[in-house]
Parts: C-alpha cells; sequence; structure tokens
C-alpha cells in the first residue's frame, strides 16, 4: 500500500524513495514534525542529510530547538549510525527494542525513527536483513520508522530489493521535480516552490502560475490570490525574477500574485527586478524563526 | 500594464563635451569658468582631476563650494574604461536623485591610464555616453592638445557630440554613435592572469555547478554570506547569457588566490553589442537586466571579445 507523510499515522515501518534531494528533505521533515506534533519522541539517524532537514524544518516554521535540547527530537550522529556496521543483526534488534522501552518508559506515547543507511557500507542482502530485523523490533509497538532509500545514491536493484521488504510506501506527489527544483501543490491555488530556479527550469514556473490562474479564473470558490511558498527557494536568477514580476502585473486586475516566506538573498534579487513597484505582486519575508515549541 | 521607469523625467540629459588644453596653467584657465558657472546655478559640481588639477580648483572655489571626487578609473586586476563608467553613472545617478538638479561634471586626461595606444579614452567616453544617456549630467573632459597618442585626440573628436572652443560649445558633426566608434576599436583584453584555481565547462544545464563552485570559491573567504549570494547572482547571470546567448558550451575560471573573487566567463560567441549592461533596462523589456545587475554587483566587469569569442572578467571585492 502507499500513503501520505500527512497521513502517515498509519505508518509502522515504511519506505520512502525519493526522486531528489529537495524531495527527501522534504519527506523527513514532515516526517520528524508529525511526530513532534504528536509529542512523539523523534529519532533521526543522521547520513549527511540532517543539515538540509533541520534548514526545511525552519522552512516549514518548526521549532526544533527546544526539543532537540530536551530530548524530545535526537539527532544521532553521523559516525555513531556508521559505526552500526560492525553490528550484528541480533544487537541492531536489540538496539531498536531498547530505544522503543526507553521512549516508552520516558513517558512518550510513541516513537518514531527515520533515516538512512549508506548503502555502500553493507551489501543489498545484508540491507535487507536489517530492515527485516527492525521491522521485527516494532512490529505491535507504538514505533513507527521510516526509511528512506532515494534514487540519488541507491541503485535502482537495491531500492526495489528493499522495497518489496517493506509493506508500506510513503509518497509525496510533486507538480514537478528535476532534482534542482520541487513544484508541490499545497491547495488549489497555492504551491510551493523549492530549490533553485535558473535558465534551465524557469519556464515551469510560468507554466505553474498560468495552470493556478487558470484555476483561480474557473472555480468560483477559488482564492483570488496565487499564493507560492518560497520559504525552500534558495535561489532565483534575475529572469525568473523578472517572469514573476511580469506575471503579476498581467494578472487580472482582482488577483494577486503572493510569494510567501521569501528567503533575503530571493528578496534582494526580487527589490533589483521591479517587485516593490508591482501593485499586484506581494512578497512577503519569512518570519523570524519563533521560540522554541 | 503598469510600467514603472528607472529612467529621469529630468528635460536636461547628457551633455558631453571635450575640451583641449595646451599647459596646465591653460586647463585651470579652462576649468574655472565652468564651476563658476556650475556654483553660480546651485548645482553640485563631480570632478575626476589629477590632485593638483583639483587642489587648484578647490582653491579658487573656496571652502563653501564641495567637489564630489568621482571614483578615479583604474582598478586592482587592470584598468576597465566600461567599469568606471558603471561606477560614475551610480555616483552621478545619486548625486543628480539627492540635489534634484542637473550635476555639472570636469574630467581630465590621465597619462598612466593610456595603456599601449590609449583606447582606454576613446572606450571611456563612448561608455559615458551610453551609461549616462538618460543623466542629467553636463560633462566636460579635458585632453591635452598633443597627447602621446593620436588615438586619444582621434578618440576624443568622435565620442564627444560637443566642443568647448573659445568657452562655448560647439556641435560637431563627426560624432559618432558610440558602438560605431568602438566597432573600429573593440575593448581591450585585460592584463593576463595566469593559470585559474578552478576551471569548469559548462552548459546550460550546468549552471547550478557554476554557481556551487563559486560559492565552494568563496567558502571560508571575507566575503560575507549575503555579499557571496550577490557575487554567485552576478555570475549566474554572466554564465546564463553565455549558454543563452553565446554558444552552447562556455567555460568558468576562477581566481582565488587574493582577498577579491576574480572570475571569468568564456564562450565562443560573438558580442553584439560591445557596451552590454551600462543602462538600466526598461521595466517592460524581460531580456538584458541581468549584466545590468551583474555590473551593480561586482566590483569591476570588463566584456571583451576577440576571433575566440566573448569574455567577461568579473571582480567581486569582500
Amino acid at each position: 500500500m502507499t500513503t501520505t507523510v500527512e497521513d502517515s499515522r498509519s505508518v509502522d515501518h515504511a519506505i520512502a524513495v525519493p526522486v531528489s534531494d529537495e524531495q527527501l528533505w522534504e519527506m523527513s521533515a514532515a516526517f520528524v514534525a508529525h511526530g513532534l506534533a504528536s509529542g512523539e519522541q523523534v529519532i533521526f539517524f543522521d547520513d549527511g542529510t540532517s543539515e538540509a532537514v533541520l534548514e526545511r524544518l525552519a522552512d516549514d516554521g518548526i521549532a526544533v530547538a527546544g526539543p532537540l535540547s530536551d530530548g524530545r527530537f535526537t539527532v544521532v550522529p553521523r559516525e555513531v549510525v556508521r559505526a552500526t556496521r560492525h553490528s550484528s543483526l541480533d544487537e541492531i534488534g536489540a538496539t531498536v527494542r531498547t530505544t522503543v522501552d526507553g521512549a516508552l518508559a520516558a513517558g512518550y506515547p510513541a516513537v518514531r525513527m527515520t533515516g538512512q543507511l549508506d548503502h555502500s557500507l553493507r551489501s543489498t542482502g545484508a540491507m535487507a536483513d536489517i530492515d527485516r530485523v527492525v521491522d521485527a523490533a516494532v512490529r505491535g509497538r507504538p514505533a513507527r520508522v521510516l526509511c528512506c532509500y532515494d534514487r540519488v545514491r541507491y541503485p535502482d536493484d537495491v531500492v526495489e530489493a528493499l522495497r518489496a521488504v517493506h509493506s508500506t510506501e510513503v509518497v509525496a506527489p510533486a507538480i514537478y521535480d528535476d532534482g534542482l527544483l520541487r513544484i508541490t501543490a499545497t491547495g488549489v491555488a497555492s504551491a510551493r516552490v523549492a530549490g533553485e530556479v535558473d535558465h534551465s527550469n524557469r519556464p515551469r514556473i510560468r507554466k505553474l502560475l498560468e495552470a493556478a490562474l487558470d484555476t483561480a479564473l474557473r472555480a468560483p470558490d477559488a482564492p483570488p490570490d496565487i499564493t507560492l511558498d518560497l520559504s525552500s527557494l534558495r535561489f532565483l536568477d534575475v529572469a525568473g525574477a523578472v517572469g514573476l514580476v511580469h506575471a503579476a502585473e498581467e494578472f487580472p486586475s482582482a488577483h494577486r500574485l503572493v510569494l510567501a516566506g521569501v528567503r533575503p538573498g530571493v528578496q534582494r534579487v526580487l527589490d533589483r527586478c521591479g517587485a516593490p513597484f508591482a501593485a499586484q505582486l506581494v512578497v512577503g519575508t519569512r518570519p523570524e524563526p519563533g521560540g522554541d515549541g | 500594464m503598469r510600467i514603472e521607469t528607472t529612467r529621469s523625467a529630468g528635460a536636461l540629459r547628457l551633455e558631453h563635451a571635450a575640451g583641449f588644453h595646451a599647459t596646465a596653467a591653460h586647463l585651470r584657465q579652462l576649468l574655472a569658468p565652468l564651476a563658476d558657472a556650475a556654483v553660480a546655478r546651485g548645482e553640485p559640481l563631480a570632478v575626476a582631476l589629477e590632485p593638483v588639477t583639483e587642489e587648484a580648483l578647490a582653491g579658487r572655489l573656496g571652502d563653501d563650494v564641495r567637489l564630489a571626487r568621482l571614483t578615479p578609473a583604474g582598478e586592482p586586476d587592470g584598468a576597465s574604461a566600461q567599469t568606471t563608467a558603471a561606477r560614475w553613472a551610480l555616483e552621478l545617478r545619486a548625486l543628480a536623485a539627492a540635489s534634484g538638479t542637473p550635476v555639472t561634471v570636469l574630467t581630465e586626461h590621465v597619462r598612466r591610464l593610456d595603456g599601449a595606444d590609449g583606447r582606454f579614452w576613446t572606450e571611456l567616453d563612448a561608455a559615458l555616453n551610453v551609461a549616462l544617456a538618460d543623466l542629467p549630467v553636463r560633462m566636460t573632459c579635458f585632453y591635452p592638445q598633443v597627447p602621446l597618442h593620436l588615438e586619444i585626440t582621434e578618440g576624443a573628436r568622435l565620442t564627444h557630440p560637443l566642443l568647448l572652443d573659445d568657452g562655448e560649445l560647439h556641435h560637431k558633426p563627426q560624432h559618432l554613435d558610440p558602438r560605431a566608434v568602438l566597432a573600429d576599436r573593440p575593448a581591450q583584453a585585460p592584463p593576463l592572469l595566469g593559470p585559474p584555481d578552478v576551471h569548469l565547462p559548462f552548459g546550460a544545464w550546468q549552471l547550478h555547478e557554476v554557481r556551487a563552485a563559486v560559492e565552494r570559491a568563496l567558502a571560508g573567504s571575507a566575503h560575507e554570506r549575503d555579499r557571496v549570494e550577490d557575487v554567485v547572482l552576478a555570475v549566474n547571470e554572466v554564465a546564463t547569457n553565455a549558454v543563452e546567448h553565446g554558444t552552447p558550451h562556455a567555460r568558468l575560471s576562477l581566481w582565488t588566490g587574493g582577498p577579491a573573487l576574480l572570475c571569468e566567463i568564456d564562450d565562443g560567441g560573438t558580442l553584439r553589442d560591445p557596451l552590454p549592461g551600462l543602462q538600466p533596462p526598461h521595466p517592460s523589456e524581460p531580456r538584458g537586466r541581468g549584466v545590468w545587475i551583474a555590473r551593480q554587483l561586482c566590483d569591476s566587469l570588463h566584456i571583451w571579445a576577440d576571433d575566440r569569442g566573448t569574455h567577461v572578467r568579473m571582480r567581486a571585492d569582500p
């Protein structure tokens, strides 16, 4: 069966196969965020992506400083994760069981774990064995495990072998994802644009806006504003910025283009490209990092 | 669609005149009435003069008159006339905006910038014609009557629409469009830099690799986070132009040894406009903004062409 991260309450031990780094960060951050929101203990096994996942959590407005300092959220360092290559299957199973026991003893209703293992350290068969041991350790217990095997780092045969041993796959559909830019729908007339916009993928933004405006014009209950969440947009080139400004100016007068969560660097480009003079363009900067939740 | 313009609405646009002097004393004589007239009109006076000339002029005008000194031409990595023109445009735009009046500018030929043939001055005046075109600026450039290079007299004759003669400005019919002037005198190549520290061939789908290379080169440098982002943007825009308008494949070179980052983008294409990015693009014009913004973000940006293609060198100080 497949499920979405939003629905991951039903996940016990699931696999995710992101097509891009951006999707990996998105799914990992969503899984962590849902755990924190449910009061669960969250453990992230770092494989070199923790920095990007923490950045994505900040983009999503999830306060992690508090949970990181009081144990609700733990990032297991890469060296420790890598050291498991010397562990036997029994030891790995025992570690998972102890982790679950510890979380329950500390009063958490459940525990959730996610991360990646470097496949170069083990054979495909050995990785499948680990997954079986983890599965046995969490089965029937209040624990959720999301294993991420992305196509950037893992060969297709490894991904397929690992898919076979997981009963559930978590999916995160996108409107567009080329590994540099990822666009996901967030509502009838809103989308999230993450990654980098340049000469290679700029036309996608135009298409996205045309489609969103088309929807907004046809659907009577659609909001008049087209909203793009740019919290995770790290780069926007000049032609991309000019494109957004021009698109907003060409909107029918009842509609506006709202850019939300704009990072300072992206905002400077927009400012240099006439955004302050575009009446139908609203540029919202990202809020200051909030207090610890 | 609403169109906002960044161009000034003032009635006066660039008045660009050449003046020729025989001696230093003659130069001071010629400068005096122009400066006095600016003061009488209550307009700001900007200068790019040799220190001794500036001192004499300041002495004559007295303490009540402030001379705005334009950033002297010449860069640590070699003189770039187009960089000087872009910078003066920025400085004069600010002066004109602050005063709300036209600005009088007095400049003087400086021999150390002549280079091999004096072509620097022709390029500077042609670039100023483009960069200052829409600014309320009365500019008079003084050249020696007998310069070391004939090119200087010839160039000044072609690039200045006005000639200062006997205290009067006269139109010169032989003056040419700045781009036509430069057609025969392509912008000079900057000094060679030796083998680069980073060399990266790239195509239209590898611009993120160009950005990553610049970011890596600036990691641990004295450039602050915002500065790094702006420099990455500037290089991205020039690199985008290279693969979009030049040739499908271009090259990035980076020199990281000094405090400033030096960067070059080379493509095999021909340079259609010898002076790109010197004028703010019209807001309704979707193209041409990249190089203009890159010029604003870099401390120097020099474009030249030769039989191998088009080259852009950028310098980004911390």
